[in-house]
Order: C-alpha cells, then structure tokens, then sequence
C-alpha cells in the first residue's frame, strides 16, 4: 500500500519534470557548450570550438564597451532596486492598516504587477516622447523647464527615463510582499513598545524591520536577479540605444542574437549574467548572514 | 499626520494611473488631435476611429485570438500539471528525495531565459517545431511550471492530511480522494496558479519573436513590437493596441487579486 502510494506520487511528478528536463535542462547544457563555439546563424556550416574567443570577443569589443554595458547594468539594477524597495516599503505601511476602500484602492495600485513590461514600456516611451509626450508638457506647465527634453533621444537622460519607467513597474511587488509580511507581525510587540514608551521610529527599527528582515533579504535578493534579467522596458524604449546609453548585459545579448544572429556570443553573455548572479547571491546571503531566508 | 497619509496613498494612486489613463485618453483621440498644441489632457471629441484602424488594417483580431487561445491553454496546461506536481511534493514522505526535486525546481528560477532560447531554437527547427502555436504552449507551461508547482506544493501542505486518511478509511479510493476531497479545497491555489499563469504568458514577448514567424500566428507582443518601424510609431494605433493588450491581465488580477498575491507571498516570488 505504501509502496504504490509512493509510486502513484512519483508518476505526478513525471509530466512537470519531463518538461524541465527537455526545455530547460537540455538546453541550459547545449547553451553552456555553445558559448565556446562559433556558432552565427549567417555561417551555419562553420559551427566549431573556439575556446574563450566569444568571450575575449564581447569583452574588447570596440562599438561596444564591455566595462560601459557593466556600469550600465549596475546602475540599472541598483537604481531601480533601491526605489523599488524604498517605495514599496512605504506604500505597505500606509496600507497596513485597514481603510475604507482599501481593496479597491489595492487593485488600482498594485495593477502594473500584472501588465506587460514591454507595452509598458511602450507607453512610458509615449510619456517621454520628445514632442508630444505628457511628461515634457507637465514639466513646462509647472515651469521646471523651459524647453522640451529629448528624453530617450539624448543619452544624458536615456537611462533616468528607462530607470524611472522600471521603478514604476516594480514598486507594486514589493509593496504586495512587504504588505503581506507586515501583516504577520504580532500586534502584541507594538503594545508592549508603546507601554515602555517607544517612538514610531523606534517601532518601526527595532520591531518591524527586524521581524520582516528574512522577507527583505529574499524579496531584494530574488529582485536583483530578475531586473537583472528583465530587459523588456528598455528594449521597449531604446533597444540599448542612444549611444549604447542604456546597453545592459541583457539587452546586449539580446541584441547579438536578435541583430547580429551571433548565437555563439549570446550563449557567453547568458554564462556571463549566471556567473555574476551566482557570485552576488553567495555575497549577499554572507553578508546579510540569514539562515532563515525562505525561499 | 492622516491628512498626510492620505495626500501620499493619493500621490501613489495617481503616479499608478497616469500612464494608463494617458495611453487610453490617447487611444481615444483623432489621430489629428494626438499631435496638436497645447496636448489635451482630455480628448475633445471621443472617437474610436483608431480601435477601428486597429482591428480591420493592423489584423489585431487575430493577433487578439492567438494570444488568447496560447494563454488561456498553456495556463490550463500549466495548472494541471503543477497541481499533480505540487500534491506529490507535499505528500511524498522521503524528504530527501522531496528535498532534490525541489531544488531542481528552484534551480530553474535562477537561470536567465535568455540562454535557453537559441539552444531550444536549434534543437526545435530540427524537429520541424518552429512557427507554431503548439510549440509556444509547450514552452510557456515550461516557462512557468517550476513556479507553479512550487506555489501549488504550499497550497497543499496547508491542507491536513488527515482528511485524506479518513477518507481512505472509509473505503474512498485514490481517485475519489483526490477529486472529492483534495481537489475542491484547493479551488483558491488553482486560481492563483491559473492568473499568476495567464499574466506572464500574456505579457511574454521574446519566446514568441524568436518562434513566431507568420503573421497569422503572431501574438499580441510581438505585433506591438512589429508596429515599431524605422519610420516611427504612429501613436493613434500604437495607443489603441497597448490598451488592448493591457486590458485583459488588468481584469484578470482586479478579479484575481486576492489569490495571486496570497500565492505570490506563498511561492516567494514572481518568476
């Protein structure tokens, strides 16, 4: 009984792992092997090793510049993430408490959760456009400029603009999981912090931060990775562009397999980006030094 | 410190509805009105004209049922094959085999999806699986599953399984137990796997430019991303699109709220 009980579970278990084996295991294999070929699209005859050469290739590559790609990336990510958090973290605390309204309220909020990135990104493009977009004209109403800002067209504000728009889209997460968070903390701390005479400050360093600090460390460290993988807004609004301003190392890779068929350099760029990923993890889950992450 | 409050919670609700309210107001403007000074907050005259324009030149009817019919399918797919998934995971008593297969699963979640596409592209052109539709389902449920099993697992675990024994005493069978019991309390797991499902099928654009080809078979993304020419974008259509493909997932999380976020905040995170 116990035996087919188990075998019954196991069967279960087949169609969802035979699919990650054949889509996802099998090709993260091939995709490792194909980052020390030659392997372009326009050449598919030639496909052979070539050692690190897609590598050396991307890292001294003239048009674009390898250490320019990485700072961009870096800003990209830390820029957004610390916005992200900041006002999400904000807006879960205004909404612990109950108010009327608050589910309805909640959805109009929380929606860019559930919207495309990309169309988002077609729309804040929209927003920024350099003639007719609503940002330039709120900016001249209210007098902050007096001439209208190319915003994606000049690389001075490329990559404010694409942060901006990725802010915008991140923040509803982070208010959804902190909110979520905040709601387990016993209401008894906060009774016992008030009798011995706390601030509100002090509540919110000593007794919130503390309680949810495993839903921080997990919900910023799992962000991180994923704005670093999610090139949808800015492939939406300037493909890399202008002037590499706004090349991350998603966007590039994207790039050399979208534009230049270089199927052999996008494979050593994606073992790039897990590489970068696996070490900053082991970082991070250091330094913060949580066993109690939960995944 | 309330009025306070409640200025911020404004700020925040209007930063969130701007830019749709801004994408749709232009939708619903001439043509003529989008590029004229000053910019109008508000269009003077209502008009449809670029919705029209939108399904009858630009096919967006059909690029609308392809989208539709690969979502609503590969979310179904995917919500089966994670609930049996996930119920194993909970139910399986030998930890450390339970314990592998999970990280296997979790394993998936750090890997950028862009590696994966050029390997899958070489390995399905050479099973002549390319600009197909079927093929797109198949690997959105990929795409998807190891999450969904993962927030279908939690569900499950917070069902006692003492129901489940009682039920098998009283002489239910396997099938019954499942079906009977099991099944419809976990009705609100599945309809947090299904939205959460649908979302990021919905909005997923780069799977579906590298193995769509013909333009009957194209997705809402990808006809968005096909509209953007050397030329420019002609914001009248433009705009009228984005709330098309906006619109359906909006819906879907106002109705579905409740559960995605409960299984968000079970599964951790939003793959």
């Amino acid at each position: 009984m116990e035996k087919r009980y188990s075998l019954k579970l196991f069967y279960m278990l087949i169609p969802a792992f035979l699919l990650l084996i054949l889509f996802t295991y099998i090709p993260i294999f091939r995709g490792s092997v194909m980052a020390f070929q030659y392997y372009n699209m326009f050449n598919l005859t030639n496909v052979h090793f070539n050692g690190f050469e897609n590598f050396k290739a991307i890292i001294f590559d003239k048009n674009f510049k390898f250490w320019k790609i990485l700072l961009n990336t870096a800003i990209w990510v830390f820029v957004s993430l610390l916005f992200q958090f900041t006002l999400g973290f904000i807006l879960a605390l205004l909404m612990r408490k109950p108010f009327k309204g608050r589910g309805l309220y909640s959805a109009l909020v929380f929606y860019p959760w559930a919207v495309s990135g990309f169309a988002i990104g077609l729309v804040w493009s929209w927003m920024f456009n350099g003639q007719f977009g609503i940002v330039n004209d709120l900016l001249r109403r209210i007098g902050l400029i007096s001439q209208n800002i190319g915003f994606l067209s000049d690389p001075k504000f490329a990559m404010i603009s694409v942060i901006i728009a990725n802010i915008w889209y991140g923040v509803p997460f982070f208010a959804i999981m902190l909110l979520a968070a905040l709601q387990s903390i016993p209401q008894e701390l906060y009774e016992a912090a008030e009798i011995d005479g706390a601030t509100g400050f002090q509540k919110l360093f000593k007794i919130t931060i503390p309680y949810i600090k495993p839903t921080i460390i997990s919900t910023t460290l799992l962000r991180t990775m994923w704005i670093m993988n999610f090139p949808d807004i800015i492939y939406a609004m300037t493909r890399g562009g202008p002037a590499n301003s706004t090349n991350i190392l998603a966007t590039h890779l994207i790039n050399k397999v979208y534009q230049f068929y270089d199927y052999g350099q996008g494979a050593a760029l994606g073992l790039m980006i897990m590489g970068i990923l696996f070490i900053y993890a082991l970082f991070y889950l250091k330094i913060s030094a949580s066993k109690e992450v939960t995944l | 410190m309330k009025v306070l409050k409640i200025f911020v919670l404004g700020i925040y609700l209007i930063a969130a509805i701007l830019p749709f309210y801004w994408v749709l107001v232009t939708s619903l403007k001439g043509p003529k009105e989008i590029y004229t000074f000053p910019i109008k907050y508000f269009p003077s005259k209502v008009t449809f004209e670029s919705y029209r324009q939108l399904f009858s030149f630009a096919n967006f009817g059909i690029y609308f049922r392809n989208s539709l019919l690969v979502s609503l399918s590969a979310a179904l797919g995917a919500m089966v094959i994670s609930i049996l998934a996930g119920y194993a995971l909970s139910r399986h008593r030998n930890k450390r085999f339970k314990n592998g297969i999970l990280l296997a699963f979790y394993f998936t979640q750090m890997i950028p999806p862009f590696i994966l596409m050029t390997p899958l592209f070489t390995m399905l052109s050479k099973f002549q699986m390319i600009d197909k539709l079927s093929t797109l389902f198949i690997l959105y449920v990929t795409m998807v599953i190891a999450f969904s099993s993962i927030m279908s697992k939690s569900f499950f675990d917070n069902i006692p399984i003492s129901l489940e024994e009682a039920a098998y005493i009283d002489g239910c069978n396997t099938m019954q137990v499942l079906f009977k019991i099991v099944f419809p309390l976990s009705l609100p797991g599945m309809a947090a796997i299904f939205s959460f499902s649908f979302v990021n099928i919905w909005n997923e654009l780069f799977l579906a430019v590298m193995f769509i080809m013909s333009d009957e078979k194209r997705t809402i993304p990808v006809a968005l991303n096909s509209f953007i020419s050397k030329a420019g974008i002609s914001w009248d259509i433009m705009s009228a699109g984005l709330v098309v493909a906006l619109l359906p997932t909006m819906i879907v999380f106002a109705f579905a709220q409740k559960y995605i976020v409960s299984g968000l905040t079970k599964g951790a995170v939003k793959g």
